[in-house]
């Protein structure tokens, strides 16, 4: 579904992403990890098309499109959803306008009929109440005064409402307490395990991954997969660290 | 008659650029009205003015107590409609003011009496020049909202108001310029007795080469009082958006609690946005909060809307929406609220 071939990209013409080659099948979910500063808020930045964040080689296609010829929104529509490291605030306007207009853009992109108001606020209170998100926070700004737990909750009730073919999801479980862990784990599998759909996990922690667990496990290191396996990899990471098992 | 008028190095004007105005006064005026008034669903009297000849409503029309001495208002002479809220009464009243070319200038008084209430939605729709100066008195414990609006096709709108609030009287004029053309806003309102309140501020909605400016002026004379001034400007393209609110505060007025907010949206590096907060108080027990921002669109913001899918042109009318919204928060009737918040979305819906 995802297939990233040879990607390099820089920030600032500093070099970030240095030939980073990756495939998502459909049905399936893969865990990142890495250390810090390796480059995988990039590939997430690259992959959604953020400004500044600059391709210099390779590709990238969404089922089957060129995803890097496409401007942000357009990636959007074509099925692509980006969980943040760190989401955005945005005063004044409220997570039910800011959604409302995220889904009805996406539809009408895709020659689809616009939700109704109450349409929208169905899927809206049904997707906040199980990641424990009530309709009060939804009609709060975007993340404005929300904790970082929130936040990320936020995020997930974000994809289920825009119900994405594919996910690239960016330390959701960072900021998160032990039960709100679950429920966005649940979450998770909830919304995007799915056989038409795949899910790339960037994480640092094993325990993510006791909830959704991945097929195959990457390792990114100075902008390139070093290694990869299946979930036993995590744990050898997580007994070994990346220093002996990236070498 | 040749027209005199304040120059670019007049003080207080050199943002304003009131060069078209002699040829818009030579102009005619078509006499053809707009298939659809600007009227909202809201009950009370209606006045339309057509180039400033009373058409639809009953005013009386009376010799005021003096013209305005704004330089532009005093073009306005002092002969016009006089309104008068007397005893408890609570009115509402809408006012729209079409030009079809050509230049007219009118006065217009409104007395609201003590414990009395009136709500005013005035509107500006056309194309010539169209030149108001009011003279508004709120009475001790009265209350006056008015709201502008002006949506005009093109032209320049001046409208000059002097205004004197009473002890215990509450006045709030909220005005938003969302149209073609350009404006000239200049609000001036004293603070006469104690414990009152005024609020005067608006949103200036600019593109093109249009040049819309608001120069408030809130004088606090007496003890007591609070005010606030909020401004919101956005312009585009190579337009010029500016505003200046000053706050004075007497020696006696000790007390005072004045603020002011003054933020503007640059859409378009092109663009100008001009603010000048001006503070000057005697009164040593005074509280004054002011502030002063030109910005740009949160480039963070746009690409997390646009990561969900919504397109740019839209991504920025809902930053810029929300960004204007604060100067329509303190408009008290819902109807008038979302009739300017509609305006401005409408304005908004048609960013390139
Ligand atoms: N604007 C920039 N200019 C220069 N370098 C940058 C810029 N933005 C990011 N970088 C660098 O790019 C590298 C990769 O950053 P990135 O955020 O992708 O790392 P990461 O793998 O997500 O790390 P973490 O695990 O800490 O989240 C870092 O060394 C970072 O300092
Ligand atoms: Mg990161």
């Amino acid at each position: 579904m995802l297939n990233i071939s040879d990607l390099r990209a820089e920030v600032d013409e500093k070099p970030i992403l240095n030939g980073l080659s990756l495939s998502l099948n459909p049905g399936e979910v893969h865990a990142v990890m890495g250390p810090n500063g390796a480059g995988k808020s990039t590939l997430a930045y690259v992959l959604g098309g953020r400004p500044g964040y600059e391709v210099t080689g390779g590709s990238a296609t969404l089922l089957g499109e060129d995803l890097l010829a496409m401007a942000p929104h357009e990636r959007a529509a074509a099925g692509l959803f980006i969980g943040f490291q760190y989401p955005v605030e945005i005063p004044g306007v409220s997570n039910v306008q800011f959604l409302r207009s995220a889904v009805n853009a996406q539809r009408t992109a895709r020659g689809e009929a616009e939700l109704s108001a109450g349409d929208f606020l169905r899927l809206a209170r049904a997707q906040g109440s199980a990641l424990g998100v009530d309709m009060e926070m939804l009609k709060r700004p975007v993340n404005v005064g929300f904790s970082g737990g929130e936040k990320k909750r936020g995020e997930m009730v974000q994809m289920g409402i825009i119900d994405p073919k594919v996910a690239i999801l960016d330390e959701t479980d960072s900021g998160l307490d032990i039960d709100a862990l679950r429920v966005v784990g649940d979450g998770i599998n909830r919304i995007m395990r799915r056989p038409d759909k795949a899910v790339l996990l960037i994480t640092h922690y094993q325990r993510l991954l006791d909830y959704v667990r991945p097929d195959f496990v990457h390792v990114l290191s100075a902008g390139r997969i070093v290694r990869s396996g299946g979930a036993e990899l995590a744990h050898e990471l997580e007994r070994e660290g990346y220093g002996a098992v990236a070498a | 008659m040749t027209l005199a008028l304040p120059t670019a190095r007049t003080e207080g004007w050199r943002w304003s650029d009131l060069s078209g105005l002699p040829a818009l006064a030579e102009a005619r005026p078509s006499g053809a009205l707009p298939d659809a008034l600007p009227w909202l669903d809201l009950p009370g009297e209606r006045l339309l003015f057509v180039d400033g000849v009373l058409q639809q409503g009953s005013a009386a029309v009376g010799e005021l107590p003096h013209a305005s001495d704004h330089p532009l208002g005093r073009l306005a002479g002092a002969l016009g409609p006089r309104l008068h809220v007397r005893g408890r009464d609570a009115i509402a009243l809408q006012i729209v003011h079409v030009s079809t070319g050509g230049a007219d200038h009118l006065p217009l008084e409104l007395l609201v009496d003590a414990g009395a209430t009136a709500a005013v939605v005035e509107t500006f729709v056309g194309e010539g020049w169209t030149n108001r100066a009011t003279r508004l008195r709120v009475a001790k414990g009265a209350r006056l909202d008015w709201a502008r609006r002006t949506l005009r096709s093109g032209g320049f709108v001046s409208v000059s108001d002097d205004v004197e609030v009473a002890a215990g009287a509450r006045f709030v004029l909220a005005q938003l310029v969302a149209g073609a053309g350009d404006s000239r806003l200049d609000p001036t309102v004293k603070v006469t007795g104690g414990d009152a309140h005024a609020a005067v501020g608006g949103a200036l909605l600019a593109r093109a080469s249009q040049r819309h400016d608001a120069q408030a002026l809130v004088r606090h004379a007496v003890p007591d009082g609070t005010s606030n001034q909020l401004w919101r400007l956005v312009a585009d393209e190579r337009a010029t958006a500016s505003a200046a609110a000053r706050v004075e505060v007497a020696r006696d007025a000790q007390r005072t609690d004045g603020s002011q907010s003054l933020r503007a949206l640059l859409l378009a590096r092109t663009a100008t946005a001009n603010l000048k907060p001006e503070l000057e108080i005697f009164a040593d027990d005074v509280k004054c909060a002011h502030g002063a921002t030109v910005g740009e669109l949160d480039q963070r913001a746009l690409f997390y809307l646009a990561s969900r899918g919504v397109p740019p042109a839209p991504a920025r009318a809902l930053l810029t929406r929300a960004f204007v919204a604060d100067a329509f928060a303190g408009i008290e009737d819902e109807v008038v609220r979302e009739a300017f918040v509609a305006d401005a979305d409408h304005w908004l819906g048609t960013l390139a």
